[in-house]
């Protein structure tokens, strides 16, 4: 299954990840001292360290799906920050055309005290809405998020459930290229999952880049075109998605 | 609305750089507001009720209990000037400690520059300042004082402050992140630095030896600009020159700190 093609290089959605490794201190109580934090690379004493990503390249034309694959611990997290941005890496480039709507952590950016209202207001700013967008789809949202009668409630009321509703139904609107779903969609009920997954093949189908973490063979079967597999940090397969889960499968899956 | 409508994304609009920051900025710093005013039936009280409370104490120790030898008649007015924007002074660089750790599930969902997390205490604080203002106003009415024309020089020692802070809270807001201790550390160098300062006293009113190290507080040059507007003897170019040296020192120095260390608080958080 050929990848669809970019239409040309000032196309948005496009993911470049090059020679990309990050680097982690294994014991957070080590010793720390200025040197280590403002010395160059080289002079830095070298605590106990681990790479939960290393040499990982890779492309991603725009309007790819891809699945993310690996046990768990293998880095499939960190894969996506690097490509939210969130987390900068140590090595190599990571390069990514247009915003990103990032589904991970989603319910952390919200704020207790606030009312539905205002953190929709603030979430979606901050992910680069303007106020005239968010006024045109506050109502889609709050549909969507099914929290009609709870705008003015401030979010610490809410259940856990409908944390995460409101949580996907500001990200999934976001007007941007590339989205990130990192298994957030474990946790809502199965008629509200019917309806994400309904809303993540209508963004596909728009033309949007999917990066998508699951253990689940069949959402990555479902929505996925192209599969990473990653193991001990490294990108061990890249390939159509039916290989890299039959790969998986026969390295870890259960008989 | 078909379906190709609502989910075509639309590449025309991108803020530009300058655009994204303003923006998140100010939502960031409303934000702020909204949550102080949303939880206290007080709201802006509040942020006038503490300054007002130390200037009241500050006020009666040094001219009813001891006879004062410091400052200027009327001793009120002295105080709050330079009380007010210790408060925002105070108050900013102690949630800049706080910056990154309490903040860090939405910095970790976000890409906007990390700086802004830091800038955003800086504007929210400096607004309770300036609504602050219309009290010392009354207290000027009041009491007698006279405004000079040297209250222009607000604007510049505004923009100072803003400065120093923003300097200070991006070189200690990443470095809490990894010695928690510091946080600690900050707030009684923020106890140290009042008495330090010339708020209950005036720089002139130092020995002479120690007024030389004392324009070294980036504060001292910054409080007389303010103190000026109603006591044009205080205005110490000196002192207004070393604080603006200070300031940029804290900016620079901030920013490499910012710079060689987000990397890692963005791990570590």
């Amino acid at each position: 299954m050929a990848p669809v093609e970019a239409e040309g290089p000032s196309a948005e959605g496009g993911i470049s990840v090059r020679d990309v490794g990050i680097r982690f201190v294994r014991n957070r109580g080590a010793r720390r001292s200025f040197k280590d934090l403002f010395g160059g690379r080289s002079r830095r004493r070298l605590p106990d360290q681990f790479w939960p990503l290393r040499n990982v390249s890779f492309e991603v034309a725009p309007g790819e799906a891809i699945g993310v694959v690996g046990r768990n611990g293998q880095g499939k997290s960190t894969l996506l920050k690097l490509v939210a941005q969130v987390m900068l890496p140590d090595e190599g480039t990571v390069r990514v055309d247009g915003g990103v709507a990032p589904l991970i952590e989603i319910t952390g950016g919200f704020v207790n005290d606030l009312s539905v209202r205002d953190n929709v207001n603030l979430t979606a700013g901050l992910h680069g809405m303007s106020s005239r967008e968010i006024a045109e789809r506050f109502d889609e949202i709050i549909e969507f998020a099914e929290l009609e009668k709870f705008v003015d409630t401030p979010y610490k009321h809410l259940s856990s459930g409908m944390k995460v509703r409101l949580a996907f139904a500001v990200i999934s609107r976001l007007e941007e290229p590339i989205i990130l779903v990192d298994e957030v969609l474990a946790v809502g009920d199965a008629p509200f999952k019917a309806k994400c997954y309904t809303r993540i093949e209508e963004l596909l189908a728009g033309g949007r880049t999917l990066f998508f973490v699951s253990h689940s063979e069949k959402d990555l079967l479902r929505f996925c075109t192209r599969g990473l597999y990653l193991d001990k940090g490294r990108l061990v397969l890249d390939a159509p998605i039916r290989e890299v889960v039959a790969r998986y499968n026969s390295d870890y899956g259960v008989k | 609305m078909t379906l190709d409508e609502r989910v075509r994304p639309n590449a025309p609009r991108r803020w530009s750089p300058v655009t994204r920051y303003r923006r998140s900025l100010w939502l960031l710093t409303t934000r702020d507001l909204k949550v102080r005013y949303s939880t206290s039936a007080l709201g802006y009280l509040w942020s006038i009720l503490d300054p007002l409370v130390m200037a009241g104490i500050y006020w009666f120790v040094f001219t009813v209990v001891f006879k004062r030898t410091v400052g200027h008649e009327p001793y009120i007015v002295f105080l709050l000037a330079g009380l007010l924007p210790w408060m925002w002074f105070t108050g900013a660089i102690s949630d800049a400690t706080r910056a990154f750790t309490k903040e860090a599930k939405l910095i970790r969902s976000t890409t906007i520059p990390r700086t802004i997390w830091v800038a955003r205490l800086v504007l929210s604080k400096g607004i309770e300042f300036v609504a602050s203002i219309p009290v010392l106003a009354v207290f000027v009415i009041f009491a007698g004082a006279t405004l000079h024309v040297e209250a222009l020089w607000w604007l510049l020692a505004i923009v100072m402050q803003g400065a120093l802070i923003f300097g200070i809270g991006l070189l200690v807001a990443p470095l809490v992140v990894f010695f928690r201790d510091l946080e600690r550390a900050v707030k009684l160098v923020l106890r140290f630095l009042f008495y330090a300062s010339p708020i209950i006293y005036g720089l002139h009113d130092l020995p002479r030896s120690l007024q030389f190290w004392g324009a070294f507080n980036p504060l001292s040059g910054i409080f007389s600009l303010y103190r000026a507007a109603f006591f044009p003897e205080q205005l110490d170019w000196f002192a207004v020159g070393v604080s603006g040296g200070m300031t940029l020192v804290f900016l620079l120095v901030g920013f490499l700190v910012y710079r060689g260390s987000i990397r890692r608080v963005l791990k570590e958080i």
